[in-house]
């Protein structure tokens, strides 16, 4: 991108180059400040792409030389053109952020999430969702009485005179089905 | 648009152009240059004349390499504050820094010439070390003025060129001080000179590179319209 042509018109304000609106800006002008900011993003955004592939990076970068350009605004020679100026600002800003992401990276390490924990195949928790389901299924293939024994004193976490109020099955009942259940489980989901 | 942090670029762009301020562009940087030269001449001036030259100055001016020294270190002190107000803008060149080469070159060269007359005039004993602390001194508390009159001038270029900015900012001081120390301190080697104006100078040029950031945030911009 380059500057807009000082002749060109666009919009209500008359267009004038960024060298102007600059200069306009070292007197104090709000509006042609805010123009020439809003103008020179864009192009500021491209050039820190080039270094930077994350676009949150490029973005602080691009904040960062507009921080800079603002606060030694006067250094801008109103008889030298804008861009030399503006570029040696942005490179400086993006290098600082490019060593910063570097410094970053340099402390952190990508992780594969385990799949393994031990090396025997039984202790290692892959399949831990496989599992539940696996549970939920012989739970359900489970006779009614016992299922429900199951569904309140296990995964309703009801205590006995709970479930036998909730279900009108008697305790020593509710026992008998919830041991028999753990026995069926057992024989369903235990070693084949 | 992205959002960064917790401030939006458009809403950076909206607080930086309500709080902008008239401001006065810089003037030029020889300009600049020549008024710390002024600054500078005048401290070293009162300095000598409270010290006094001494006796027998004016008769080594005399010599070639008494000469050229001065001169290297004068040369180098200039050259230096040129370059350190050039290279402090943004959008000059940072081969602005190696201005002062040619000065540095004369000065040394003129200091190994010095050292081969001592060899010739006095053999070994030209040669012998001594503890010179004054004009160590010296340099470094005439520097220190210097340097900060030279930060303040030079405080805008912290965000952007500090170091090449602040080496030579700081070898034009030192090199000023031993030019001015040289004028009220003598009767040393000049092996002697190599040592403690030479050290005097690669002490501040690299105390002044390795604080860089500390010395400008004395002086520096503050961040305005801060990100937050």
């Amino acid at each position: 991108m380059s500057p807009p042509d000082e002749n060109s018109p666009s919009g209500t304000v008359p267009d004038v180059g960024w060298s102007a609106l600059m200069v306009a800006t070292q007197g104090g002008d709000r509006a042609a400040y805010h123009r020439l900011l809003t103008e020179i993003t864009p192009y500021l955004r491209a050039l820190a792409r080039r270094s930077l592939r994350r676009p949150a990076d490029a973005e602080d970068a691009v904040q960062d030389v507009l921080l800079t350009l603002h606060s030694i605004r006067q250094t801008y020679d109103p008889t030298r053109p804008f861009q030399p100026w503006l570029v040696a600002i942005a490179r400086r800003r993006i290098v600082d952020r490019v060593r910063i992401q570097i410094r970053t990276t340099g402390r952190e390490t990508t992780i594969e999430p385990f799949q393994e924990t031990f090396a025997a195949p039984e202790t290692n928790e892959m399949g831990m969702e496989a599992d539940s389901i696996t549970l939920r299924r012989a739970i359900a293939e489970l006779p009614p009485g016992q299922r429900q024994a199951v569904e309140l004193l296990k995964l309703k976490d009801m205590s006995l005179k709970e479930a036998s109020a909730a279900s009108g099955a008697s305790v020593p009942a509710l026992k008998v089905a919830m041991h028999r259940a753990l026995k069926a489980l057992k024989g369903a989901l235990g070693p084949k | 648009m992205t959002e960064t942090g917790h401030t939006r670029t458009e809403d950076l762009i909206a607080q930086l152009a309500a709080d902008v301020r008239p401001v006065r562009p810089l003037r030029p940087p020889m300009l600049r240059a020549l008024l710390w030269l002024v600054v500078a001449g005048l401290v070293i001036g009162t300095v000598v004349a409270a010290f006094g030259i001494r006796s027998d100055f004016m008769d080594e001016m005399g010599e070639a390499h008494y000469q050229l020294e001065w001169a290297g270190s004068l040369l180098t002190g200039i050259l230096s504050a040129i370059a350190a107000f050039h290279v402090s803008l943004p959008d000059r060149s940072r081969a602005w820094a190696l201005l002062p080469f040619p000065g540095l070159v004369l000065w040394l060269f003129s200091i190994g010439y010095g050292c081969l007359t001592d060899w010739v005039r006095h053999g070994a004993e030209g040669f012998a070390l001594g503890v010179s602390f004054f004009c160590f001194r010296s340099i470094l508390l005439i520097s220190i003025p210097l340097s900060l009159v030279l930060l303040a001038m030079l405080r805008l270029a912290g965000p952007v060129r500090p170091v090449a900015t602040i080496a030579s900012g700081m070898l034009a001081a030192a090199a000023l001080s031993a030019c001015g120390v040289s004028m009220f301190h003598g009767d040393e080697a000049t092996l002697m000179v190599l040592i403690w104006h030479g050290g005097a100078v690669a002490l501040l040029v690299g105390l002044g590179t390795l604080l860089n950031r500390r010395l400008f945030g004395l002086f520096g911009p503050r961040p305005a319209g801060q990100a937050g």
